[in-house]
């Protein structure tokens, strides 16, 4: 038994039979068991009964005149989805018990009943039972953490925002993000879906950019067995995998021309084909993309699809850099380190004024990553409980020198530059490196001349 | 939800012989009967209602119909009765029973059909036959007396819906199922399965 199971004297059970007899017999056998029973003749009696009180199993005799079982059934479960239902019936109405089963019932017996038989379909639906509250407690919990808690700020850019995620989310809608390199984009997808119907099924992120084109087309679509050298078993794509949830394309604007066509299809039909298969699946998702890229300026340029575009920009959310709202800098600051707090299980941590105003003056390039990190390490390597400036790093600290100033040697224009294109390509050197525009060696050098350290969330 | 009240200012208990129970199985089950309880045990002459009612298509007696006409017969409201039949027993409903009460009546029923080794094809073994019969006369007493079944593995009053699961049982009433039957039922060796 399941150690979850409520005890029997907790459990209802409404037996609904025309007959006297099986109510008086069945009924009778369950209290012995220690059920609490009640019993109905009839599904309009049953129905009334279940009006008032809620039952957790069901026993209900498939031929009654006027509503029948299954009529009795589909109202029981509009009301009370949770029910568990059996039915009863005789040998010769088993094609009808099979019915009731497709429409919701959890299982049958024939009359006359096994006593060894009904004592363990009685077990089996106490657990199913205990499974179903658990469930719900879960459901509930996971409620509780339905909103956006992560998508901090007191800006009027980011109320805006989590105005258009509380009203979006609920929908079917598709989403397309647009923020710098280390806003928030994927937290702002998991808000989205998290405040969707779609929660309780999987939220599938998958990062574009990361991936080869071969690579991902085998991820999103999936594969069969054989496809490739190397598909040694069938592989199920993301889109499978987020099935009755939310995708999230994360970095849509780096996929290559050949993956935006396969894209598009799937879009359009809601059917995937995996790589080396034929018969397309149907899947049930909803699609939320994101890029720090202008898209509508790359299929000015040719580089990516424009239908694609326009299937994917349907809502659009702007994620505002964090140099755009410094007055989030501080309640960004005290919200990260109040989670650290906790998990560190360290007490009374807190920034001096002067570090909070240095946290403010410094322009975030990595946007709200970068400023997560370095409230971690001034939290890991500072001085608490009192945090302040000579506990944050080194490039906070020189804004904070020369507030208001931006960079002002050669060098201190290309570090920072450097800087910023490593965050924006998540310290892909060779990514970074074709950006700038130099080779991988002089940019490791410049690197390492600058001291400049990949962030833990790069590694 | 049934919530009646156990039967009160009970006696004794009548035992009463049916159908193919000898005179000698009768009397070796009020002995061990007797044993077990601290109220008197009395062996009626044997009931032979003319009237008994097979199940349809079956070679079984109706245990609904039988235990409710064994409690018709009922005459001395201070006395609970128990029939013992060697036929089968079974209803409409259920396809078979070890024996059958109804909480707060006054009767009970046990058939020594399905407890019989020979029903299973295994050798007779009376002794074996006698001990199962008490233990499954205690459990249906019990719930006459207004027990329902009990989670306790030692306890008489677990469900068996086997004759393996009688033979694992415990034999006496655990402290709590005890505990809530009348005063003066149960002699020292049904009580307790610490």
């Amino acid at each position: 038994m399941n150690a979850l199971a409520p005890p029997k004297d907790q459990l209802a059970i409404l037996v609904i039979d025309d007959e006297l007899i099986v109510r008086e017999s069945l009924g009778a056998w369950l209290a012995d068991d220690g059920y609490r029973v009640e019993t109905a003749e009839s599904g309009a009696a049953a129905l009334r009964l279940a009006s008032s009180t809620r039952y957790d199993v069901a026993f209900i005799d498939i031929q009654m005149p006027k509503m029948d079982g299954l009529e009795l059934q589909k109202r029981l479960l509009a009301a009370n989805p949770s029910m568990t239902t059996i039915v009863m019936t005789a040998y010769a109405s088993v094609d009808t018990a099979v019915r009731a089963l497709k429409e919701g019932a959890y299982d049958y017996i024939v009359k006359p009943f096994d006593p060894d038989e009904l004592l363990h379909l009685v077990e089996r639906a106490r657990e199913r039972c205990a499974l179903q509250s658990e469930n719900e407690r879960l459901r509930q919990t996971l409620d509780a953490h339905a909103e956006p808690e992560e998508l901090v700020g007191d800006s009027p850019a980011m109320k805006k925002l989590l105005e258009i995620v509380r009203t979006v989310g609920p929908t079917d809608t598709t989403v397309l993000v647009h923020g710098e390199s280390g806003t928030g984009k994927e937290l702002v997808a998991r808000a989205i879906h998290a405040s969707s119907p779609r929660r309780y099924a999987p939220l599938v992120c998958v990062h574009c950019g990361a991936l080869a084109e071969g690579v991902l087309e085998s991820e999103l679509f999936g594969h069969e067995k054989g496809a490739f050298t190397g598909a040694a078993y069938h592989h199920k794509g993301k889109f499978e995998q987020a099935d009755g949830g939310t995708i999230f394309l994360d970095e849509i604007g780096d996929i290559s021309p050949k993956v935006q066509v396969e894209l598009l299809r799937v879009l359009e039909e809601k059917r995937v084909t995996r790589v080396g298969g034929k018969t397309p699946i149907a899947v049930d998702f909803r699609v939320v993309a994101a890029t720090h890229q202008d898209l509508s300026e790359l299929v000015a340029q040719g580089r990516f699809r424009e239908d694609l575009f326009y299937r994917l920009d349907v809502v659009r959310v702007e994620i505002p850099p964090l140099r755009e709202r410094p007055g989030d800098v501080p309640v960004l600051a005290r919200h990260f380190l109040h989670r650290l707090q906790t998990s560190m299980n360290k007490k009374d941590m807190h920034f001096s004024d002067a570090a909070l105003e240095a946290l403010a003056a410094h322009d975030w390039p990595g946007n709200v990553r970068e400023l997560q990190n370095a409230v971690e390490r001034a939290a890991v390597l500072g001085h608490p409980p009192e945090l302040d400036v000579d506990d944050l790093p080194l490039d906070v600290r020189r804004a904070e020198a020369a507030p208001g100033a931006a960079a002002r040697s050669l060098a201190d224009v290309e570090r920072r530059h450097i800087e910023r294109v490593l965050a924006e390509t998540e310290w892909n050197v060779t990514r970074a490196a074709a950006v700038l525009d130099v080779d991988r060696g002089t940019l490791y050098n410049k690197i390492a001349k600058y001291g400049l350290e990949r962030p833990e969330h790069a590694r | 939800m049934r919530d009646e009240p156990p039967a009160a200012g009970v006696l004794a208990i009548d035992l009463l012989p049916m159908t193919g129970v000898d005179d000698a199985t009768a009397g070796a089950l009020l002995v061990r009967l007797s044993r077990r309880l601290a109220l008197p045990c009395r062996l009626l002459p044997r009931w032979e209602p003319s009237d008994l009612q097979p199940v349809a298509g079956r070679d079984q007696l109706d245990a609904d119909r039988l235990l409710q006409r064994l409690e018709q017969d009922q005459g001395d409201d201070a006395t609970l009765r128990l029939g013992v039949t060697a036929h089968d027993l079974g209803s409409p409903l259920f396809t078979f029973f070890f024996g059958l009460a109804r909480h707060g009546g006054r009767a009970a029923l046990v058939s020594l059909a399905r407890l019989r080794p020979e029903f299973y094809g295994l050798p007779a073994d009376d002794d074996r036959t006698l001990h199962r019969a008490v233990l499954e006369a205690l459990h249906e007493l019990g719930h006459v007396l207004g027990l329902p079944h009990c989670r306790d593995a030692r306890c008489v009053m677990r469900f068996s819906t086997s004759v393996e699961a009688i033979d694992v049982r415990g034999q006496r009433f655990c402290d709590e199922c005890a505990s809530r039957l009348p005063e003066g039922v149960l002699s020292g060796a049904s009580r307790g399965t610490g």
